[in-house]
């Protein structure tokens, strides 16, 4: 962590991201207008839709990473590849922690099949079985093959998930998403710069995960 | 060379017999379980039913690619098979087709126990119900030989193989639940032809995806 940080750019990102969030705290708690029926529950959207953005962000580079991988034959895709599953999966746990959060005032339930936070748990599922091919999967050079053609095939198979899971109960629809486009003006603007700061924070993560990575591969590779 | 690997998937399963009998002593097993737990309820079953043909039909895929690939396992086989200076792609597609096949002959041996046991009608268009079939378990197919081909020399990949399959198969699974519905109560085409479109686009990525990766899974 020190070394990294002892980079002047990573520093001053840290620290320029650092102030970001703690803005976006205060910005979301006290400049944002209180929506009707909602109240402080509809605040947990400037954390739920940026954490689903940037987790599905997340698993898209595992997708380019992973064919990178393949193209290249570079272990450094790999590295990408692991980083991005990593913090992706934060993040979509994230989603699914606020999700219920949010839907047991809203809808009276945690959970009641919303197409969008079903792909995410199912998308969620399939990492868990990623994680447990990386963790227990065999030998080191094909752990890394298999992991790049999960990583493909999970996020090909995503929009055929959500279609399916959109219309296999079409009656649910009450998405956050949809609900957001009938809110006042006033909630557009804080709900963008919070889908940016988590952007930013998001490539500092990357980043310096992958650093971390590619630091723990030269150990092993020189023992 | 695609002709020659499905002979030889399909000779081996001729002399064997262990994937579609093993598929089948399961599925009649899991008959068993649904009937039990469902008290063969006429409602219950009759409501159910096409979730529940095709939750066991899951299952018993499962056991079937297993069976598939562990055969080629035993004396590293597949070893000496990917050796071979041949398209690695085709020996996905051979998996893929012998894989429906076996899959298709134990679920028309299965259908008519499935629906008599639960005491239910047989589907009054029976043609309709296997042509539909057979297009599922091509979808289910093109994903399970994937799945298991991925993770058919990592460590515990009996375990892997379902914990990976189940998340990526669920839109098949709600698709071939849809379209069944629709069959047994004989809806209008118009209908259930959004799940039609399903299964077909996950047949072509899934084939796409695993005729191009299975050359760099298979590797050595």
């Amino acid at each position: 962590m020190v070394t990294f940080f002892k980079n002047k750019n990573n520093m001053f990102f840290l620290i320029f991201v650092g102030i970001l969030l703690l803005f976006n705290i205060y910005n979301i708690s006290f400049n944002t207008p209180m929506v009707p029926d909602q109240h402080w529950a509809q605040k947990i959207f400037y954390v739920h839709v940026p954490s689903a953005w940037v987790g599905f962000l997340s698993y898209f580079v595992v997708m380019i990473a992973g064919i990178m991988f393949f193209v290249k034959r570079n272990d450094y895709w790999d590295n990408v590849g692991l980083a991005a599953a990593e913090i992706g999966t934060i993040f979509i746990s994230l989603v699914l922690i606020t999700g219920p959060i949010w839907a047991t005032p809203i809808w009276g339930k945690p959970w009641i099949w919303e197409p969008r936070l079903t792909t995410t748990l199912i998308l969620f599922l399939i990492y868990i079985g990623y994680f447990m091919v990386r963790s227990f999967g065999g030998h080191i050079e094909r752990v890394k093959r298999y992991a790049a053609s999960i990583g493909i095939i999970a996020f090909l198979d995503v929009p055929i998930i959500f279609l399916s899971v959109q219309f296999w109960a079409p009656e649910i629809q009450s998405h956050p998403q949809v609900e957001m486009a009938k809110q006042p003006a006033g909630i557009l603007i804080p709900f963008l710069i919070s889908l940016c700061i988590f952007t930013l924070v998001y490539i500092l993560m990357l980043r310096y995960r992958i650093y971390v990575i590619q630091i723990k591969d030269k150990l092993i590779k020189n023992v | 060379m695609f002709f020659i690997l499905l002979k030889k998937e399909l000779f081996i399963e001729f002399r064997s017999r262990e994937v579609v009998l093993s598929m089948l002593i399961f599925g009649l097993s899991i008959i068993l379980a649904f009937a039990f737990t469902s008290n063969v309820s006429k409602v219950i079953v009759s409501n159910n039913a096409p979730g529940m043909f095709w939750i066991m039909i899951l299952f018993v895929s499962v056991l079937g690619v297993h069976r598939t690939f562990s055969y080629e396992k035993n004396f590293d086989a597949f070893s000496m098979l990917i050796s071979a200076p041949i398209d690695r792609g085709i020996i996905y597609l051979s998996k893929w087709i012998s894989g429906t096949i076996f899959l298709t002959l134990m679920q028309l041996v299965i259908i008519v126990p499935f629906f008599k046991f639960l005491l239910l009608d047989l589907p009054s268009n029976f043609i309709l119900f296997i042509s539909t079939m057979i297009l599922v378990n091509l979808a289910i197919m093109s994903v399970a030989i994937l799945v298991s081909g991925i993770v058919m020399r990592a460590n515990f990949s009996e375990v892997l193989v379902p914990i990976l399959f189940f998340p990526l198969v669920s839109p098949v699974i709600i698709a071939a639940t849809k379209i069944s519905s629709g069959v047994l109560a004989e809806t209008a085409y118009q209908l259930w032809q959004f799940w039609l479109l399903i299964i077909m686009s996950i047949i072509v990525i899934f084939a796409l995806a695993g005729y191009t990766l299975f050359d760099f899974i298979t590797e050595e």
